[in-house]
């Protein structure tokens, strides 16, 4: 570990650079149709309960990384072997958004470069704040949360005056019933972006304020979530649920519509910061916890020894992992959704935590 | 790993990257063809006939920047014909030095041939194209083919294109039979059940080979001028309809488009003798049921100033301006039903009631979703409420005519 | 951890003579006079400004005695007028051994400040190098060094970097002491502290730290202390040389270290706790720690009103960011991301580079570099010739280039844009970096357009806030967030809601004023009652 420490403003921060991630610019859970801002504020609700289970297993452990306590939790044999499960894990999902947002990049602006160009820019740069640290991630992550927060007024203010937005297209509400909604916030938005914070079980040790881990966290969710609903319920206000459910980047379509006075129009730019930033950061979170847990795991004092191996199978495995974006997707959907997150998202959190409960009794 | 191997690591890295990287998508703006308006057509045996409004930039900056501006034309325009539209536009560099350039494409024209024959696939092309903008204005071409609509030079905005967007959306904001339809706009009315498709249409009359000369901007007069004329009713993406003068301001009034516009109403016996000028407006519809039948109140609110009376009228006196407001609405009202009623003999639904039943009640709207436009629609209740007020009188608040 | 920067583990085992010309002799000094004389004229070769005057002393005028000094470091009206005068005139008891003649001139004389006695002659060197008079007694084997420090120095000016409209005029100048006492007569404190130093083995310059005890944090005090006696090297001409021996990150294109020609900037950063350090022969001062947002503060921020000096900084960060981005942003542009560009605008522009035969990327490189060979040019030649290179300047590039279409017009103005705006940002240190990351920036735009340039924001932030100037964090208080500072970084509140000193420099005595410093008018009721 790294003799660094976050403040809870820091943490809350990166979380939310985390949470918004590639969510705002996919078409999150838009299976759901005009009820999807409905389906991520369950998502949400029930992601914050996801993360009080982490936070428990924070609070008996606070000294050190999940890929540590699970050892003490069952075992050095089968906690070696879910901690090794856990840093593949994170690992693999670096590689998978790092595919998501150079397949995003390559539709939306570079058609003609080569997929592992633009990967491999995003994975060096992702690589060069893995080995400064955390704490100059989370300081570049204030940094970027003011802009980006600036960026997102600002389009949502231009979106609101430009008068594009028609509230009947959010009707009718809960056409199909709630079935629908919960289909989606069991099959999607609870596992991304919201049961993905298992990955802040490796940073809550260097926070040094403990009591507020809870509330950064909360809150982080919280507003993110709300963030993700409003502008899904803004894109779909703007372009309709039909069009949503089709487009590969609702956001975009929704920024594509401001016109104002024949010069305030195409700023397909917004788009594009709000996706380098955030890809930037979920990757980065991701990658950096499979590194220390690496490090951990294998008893590396420095981890930046780890970065560049690790890097390089990160972008190489984020190339390998699908042959075109359809089949990259519904792993997603699919293989990614039943075989991993559920498993390392809920149920291994929550046995752990019943298991360290048991064992931590007398306390 | 040391810092100087990550040094290493990082130069051999960003060598490698710099080496390697063609520049892919790198287009220097002297390698674009501009394409300003896209005109589509389809010839008898069935392909699809592209047309390129391609700008000159060096003609069109003006005389203001060396280089350019000798008398040139600001504009060129090329044609392609393939078997659907990647093909065609693919097939235009054979004819275009440059490379064809959709993403300032802000007009699409479609021939009336075609708007007939249907629209619903050619709009997939620019949905799924990253360059194209769904914010491209669409018109169809009356009475002659796209490619004949965009083969004119005109005189004020120098680009044909740009002609034809500012005079729909001047005219839509000051007259109101006109609407500036977005190809955004279309999309959603194709995908939605309960929304049928309308657009504009232009026209160009004259001289239509003078028209394509340098000679048409260079006269008073210009040989041949663009128009806009009626407007183009949909169903199921084919052209079934025209509808022109009030009954298309009725439907600008219901689809809540007024922005501004005149109307007149009689006054003691004289015909049209007091001019009504509508400077805001605004509608909203809103869906009931009424014992199982579906019925539409189009509520519709304007304010104005009175522009023109041909009677004498003392506007000082409010019992005279309530009286004419009753006027007004009564003139808005029947302009209206009657727009309606002519919509509906077409039976198309291009106003979206059905949206509006399918948003408020969703359940029913699934047992008249498949026969709306058949059967529902056109024996659709509408009421119509207007709200009229006369805000201001002008610089005269009575006439000269006694 | 406040202190985390490396300590190079390479073991120097440093040579006390490191750097040294030539060895002064070393050892005491004889009682002869003559023999003295002899060793300070071989050992400084003869040098025609050591001046040797030598005079008898004692009632009888029968003791040897000689004042040695240099002319042109001393004050010699001084010397003539009071200590020589005084010296002969003094009183001697009648059998004076020349032992207790030494012993009453040093009592005796009033006219001179400082004396000392030495009797090591690399002290008397050092004395008499710094502008001191050495007095000599036949037969005492000990010197007295008597300060005359004076001579020709440039008087204080308006400083010519860094002006104001409002504000002081004076400048530092190249004398220490002045320096110093420039800064004293604003701070009248007894805790301001200065410590002198002297580094450079052959130059033997005098540096002063001055911090002030109890707002200063010791630890980097010390820290600054440690790092300055860790300097040996032969020369230091300026303060630049220990700006960069003593700052923490060399491979970097910001400046750690702030430097000022300005007493009242001076003032002002020791009063929030920072350290300045003073270096003889230069009026760059030196201020650390120091942090990003604290180049874009102008000293007149302060004497301005709350709201202009808020409007100003803002608009210093944000061309900061133009000055940093513009060229880059237009070859993206116009190169990669046509769409984004609105119709007219984008068909203009085509229309300029229809008739330019070079690819953006050039373009933007060659205006650009030719710029920065005119500046280069101006900045070094004499003021009337560099009046004649802007004029052919703005010749050149602005008319003839875009007539002749080599650039387009549009070039021109980004160029003049990005010019401008780097002379805009108040410290020149950090608007030369943005130049530098400025030409990476438009690389990195050609490569890859905008993706290139955010990847190269986003390594540029991450640069920056993994920088430290003496442990306190670069990017504070923006990064790490520190709310009670952030009145003065892109905003600048009313003074009176400044109420803290920076918290990572400091860590007591925060508080910088009393509770209720906000202006209260008299309310309404009783402005009426003076009316009358």
């Amino acid at each position: 570990m790294e003799r660094v420490q976050l403040s809870a403003r820091q943490l809350f921060m990166l979380a939310i650079l985390f949470e918004h991630g590639s969510a705002i610019v996919i078409p999150l859970g838009v299976d759901a149709k005009q009820d999807v801002w409905l389906a991520i504020l369950c998502g949400m609700a029930l992601g914050s309960l996801l993360f009080l289970v982490y936070y428990r297993l924070f609070t008996y452990y606070p000294t050190v990384p999940f890929t540590s306590y699970s050892q003490q939790i069952v075992g050095t044999f089968f906690g070696k072997g879910i901690a090794l499960v856990y840093v593949l894990y994170f690992l693999y999902i670096a590689a998978r958004v790092l595919r998501d947002f150079g397949e995003l990049l390559l539709t939306f602006a570079y058609p003609e470069t080569p997929l592992f160009v633009l990967n491999a820019v995003m994975m060096l740069t992702i690589m060069y704040a893995a080995y400064k640290g955390i704490e100059v991630l989370a300081r570049a992550g204030e940094l970027f949360f003011a802009f980006l927060y600036l960026i997102a007024v600002l389009g949502f203010v231009l979106v609101i005056v430009v008068g594009v937005i028609d509230i009947h297209r959010l009707q009718p509400v809960l056409e199909e019933g709630w079935k629908r909604v919960f289909k989606v916030v069991f099959t999607q938005t609870l596992y991304v972006p919201f049961g993905e914070m298992i990955v802040f079980t490796m940073l809550f040790p260097y926070v040094n304020e403990r009591k507020k881990v809870k509330i950064a966290g909360w809150l982080a969710i919280w507003l993110s979530g709300i963030n993700l609903a409003l502008t899904m319920a803004m894109n779909i206000a703007v372009i309709g649920a039909d069009a949503v459910s089709r487009s590969t980047f609702p956001l975009l379509n929704t920024i594509q519509e401001i016109r104002i006075a024949n010069f305030l129009e195409r700023l397909d730019v917004l788009f594009m910061i709000a996706l380098v930033i955030g890809g930037f950061f979920k990757i980065s979170v991701f990658f950096y916890a499979g590194v220390i847990g690496a490090a951990d795991l294998f008893q590396i004092k420095e981890h930046q020894r780890l970065i560049y191996p690790l890097g390089l199978a990160v972008l190489l495995l984020s190339i390998a992992i699908a042959n075109n974006f359809a089949e990259h997707i519904k792993e997603g959907l699919n293989i990614v959704t039943i075989y991993m997150h559920i498993p390392l998202q809920v149920v291994i959190p929550v046995l752990l935590l019943i298991i360290a409960a048991i064992r931590n009794r007398h306390m | 790993m040391t810092i100087k191997r990550w040094c290493l690591f990082l130069v051999v890295l960003l060598i490698h990257i710099t080496i390697l990287s063609g520049c892919w998508s790198k287009n220097e703006l002297t390698d674009l063809a501009f394409v300003i308006a896209v005109g589509l057509d389809k010839t008898e045996d069935g392909k699809y006939v592209e047309t390129f409004q391609v700008v000159n930039p060096g003609n069109v900056a003006g005389a203001t920047q060396r280089g350019g501006g000798s008398g040139g034309i600001p504009v060129t325009l090329y044609t392609a014909t393939g078997d659907n539209l990647v093909e065609a536009s693919r097939k235009g560099s054979k004819k275009i030095s440059r490379l064809v350039y959709y993403a300032h494409t802000n007009l699409v024209v479609i021939g009336e041939e075609l708007a007939k024959e249907g629209i619903m696939d050619v709009f997939d092309a620019i949905e799924r194209n990253p360059q194209f903008r769904t914010t491209a204005t669409v018109v169809v071409a009356r009475k002659q083919t796209a490619e004949e609509l965009l083969s004119v030079l005109t005189p004020i905005d120098k680009i044909p294109a740009s002609q034809i967007i500012k005079t729909l959306q001047m005219t839509e904001k000051i007259w109101g039979e006109n609407l500036d339809v977005h190809a955004g706009e279309i999309i959603e009315a194709l995908s939605l059940t309960g929304k049928e498709v309308v657009m504009s249409s232009f026209r160009l009359e004259g001289n239509k080979n003078t028209g394509k000369q340098q000679k048409n901007v260079q006269s008073i007069e210009p040989y041949a001028k663009l128009h806009a004329d009626e407007l183009a009713v949909f169903k199921k993406g084919k052209l079934i309809g025209w509808i022109s003068g009030e009954d298309a301001r009725g439907v600008l009034w219901v689809l809540n488009k007024i922005r501004q516009t005149a109307l007149s109403v009689d006054w003691e016996q004289k015909k049209e003798a007091v001019v009504y000028k509508v400077m805001r407006a605004k509608t909203k519809v809103i869906a009931q049921m009424n014992k199982g039948t579906p019925v539409i109140s189009v509520f519709i609110e304007a304010e104005g100033d009175v522009g023109e009376t041909l009677v004498p009228f003392d506007l000082t006196n409010p019992t005279q301006i309530a009286k004419l407001e009753e006027k007004i609405e009564k003139e808005i009202q029947k302009e209206v039903q009657k727009a309606i009623q002519r919509v509906q003999q077409e039976k198309s639904d291009i106003f979206g009631f059905g949206e509006v039943i399918h948003r408020s009640y969703p359940d029913e709207w699934k047992q008249m979703k498949k026969t709306w436009n058949e059967r529902y629609f056109p024996r659709l209740q509408v009421k119509v409420k207007v709200d009229a007020f006369v805000r201001r009188t002008g610089l005269r608040n009575k006439s000269y005519l006694k | 951890m406040l202190f985390q920067w490396k300590v190079s583990k390479r073991k120097n085992t440093i040579n006390e003579q490191s750097g040294q010309a030539q060895t002064v002799p070393s050892g005491e000094i004889d009682n002869r006079l003559d023999a003295n004389i002899e060793t300070i004229r071989r050992t400084t070769g003869n040098s025609t400004d050591v001046v040797i005057r030598r005079f008898m002393l004692g009632k009888e005028k029968n003791i040897q005695a000689a004042i040695i000094f240099l002319s042109g470091i001393v004050d010699e009206s001084m010397i003539y007028q009071f200590l020589l005068e005084s010296v002969v005139q003094i009183d001697f008891p009648s059998s004076c051994l020349p032992n207790e003649a030494l012993l009453y001139v040093e009592q005796k004389i009033a006219a001179a400040g400082k004396m000392r006695r030495m009797k090591q002659w690399n002290h008397l060197f050092l004395s008499l190098m710094s502008g001191e008079t050495l007095l000599f007694v036949d037969g005492v084997s000990e010197a007295l060094s008597i300060d005359t420090k004076g001579g020709e120095h440039r008087a204080i000016e308006e400083p010519s970097t860094q002006l104001a409209i409002r504000g002081p005029r004076e400048g530092f100048t190249e004398s220490l002491g002045t320096n110093i006492a420039m800064i004293r007569r604003r701070i009248k404190n007894p805790n301001l502290w200065v410590e002198a130093i002297t580094i450079g083995e052959v130059t033997q310059t005098n540096v002063s730290l001055m911090y002030i005890k109890g707002i200063a944090n010791d630890e980097i005090v010390e820290e600054v202390r440690t790092r300055l006696r860790r300097i040996h090297i032969d020369a230091i001409l300026e303060s630049g040389y220990i700006e960069q021996l003593i700052e923490d990150q060399t491979f970097t294109t910001f400046p750690t270290i702030y430097h000022t020609e300005r007493p009242d900037i001076v003032a002002a950063n020791l009063l929030e706790g920072r350290i300045a350090i003073l270096v003889e022969g230069t009026p760059f001062v030196l201020v650390a720690p120091a942090v990003f947002i604290q180049f874009f503060q102008a000293v007149e921020d302060y004497y301005a009103r709350f709201d202009i000096a808020t409007a100003l900084r803002l608009l210093r960060v944000l061309i900061f960011f133009l000055s940093l981005i513009a060229p880059a942003l237009y070859i993206a542009l116009t190169t990669f991301h046509q769409e984004m560009i609105p119709t007219q605008l984008v068909i203009a522009i085509a229309a300029q580079r229809e008739s330019v035969p070079f690819p953006a990327f050039v373009e933007a490189l060659m205006m650009e570099v030719t710029f920065e060979i005119l500046r280069e040019a101006g900045v070094r030649l004499p003021r009337a010739i560099g009046q004649a290179v802007s004029i052919v300047g703005a010749l050149v590039i602005g008319q003839a280039a875009v007539e002749a279409g080599i650039v387009s017009s549009t070039m021109v103005i980004i160029v003049s844009i990005t010019a401008i705006a780097s002379f805009a940002t108040p410290s020149f240190a950090i608007a030369i970096s943005a130049r530098l990351i400025r030409f990476l920036l438009m690389f990195l735009a050609t490569l890859f357009g905008l993706y290139g340039i955010m990847i190269g924001v986003i390594f540029m932030t991450l640069h920056l806030c993994s920088l430290r100037s003496f442990g306190v964090p670069y990017m504070s208080p923006l990064a790490p967030l520190i709310p009670t500072n952030i009145g003065d970084t892109l905003f600048r509140f009313p003074i009176w809601a400044l109420k803290e000193r920076p918290r990572l420099i400091n860590e007591t005595n925060m508080i910088r004023q009393g509770k209720q410093q906000r202006p209260m008018p008299p309310n309404e009721s009783k402005k009426e009652g003076d009316d009358h």
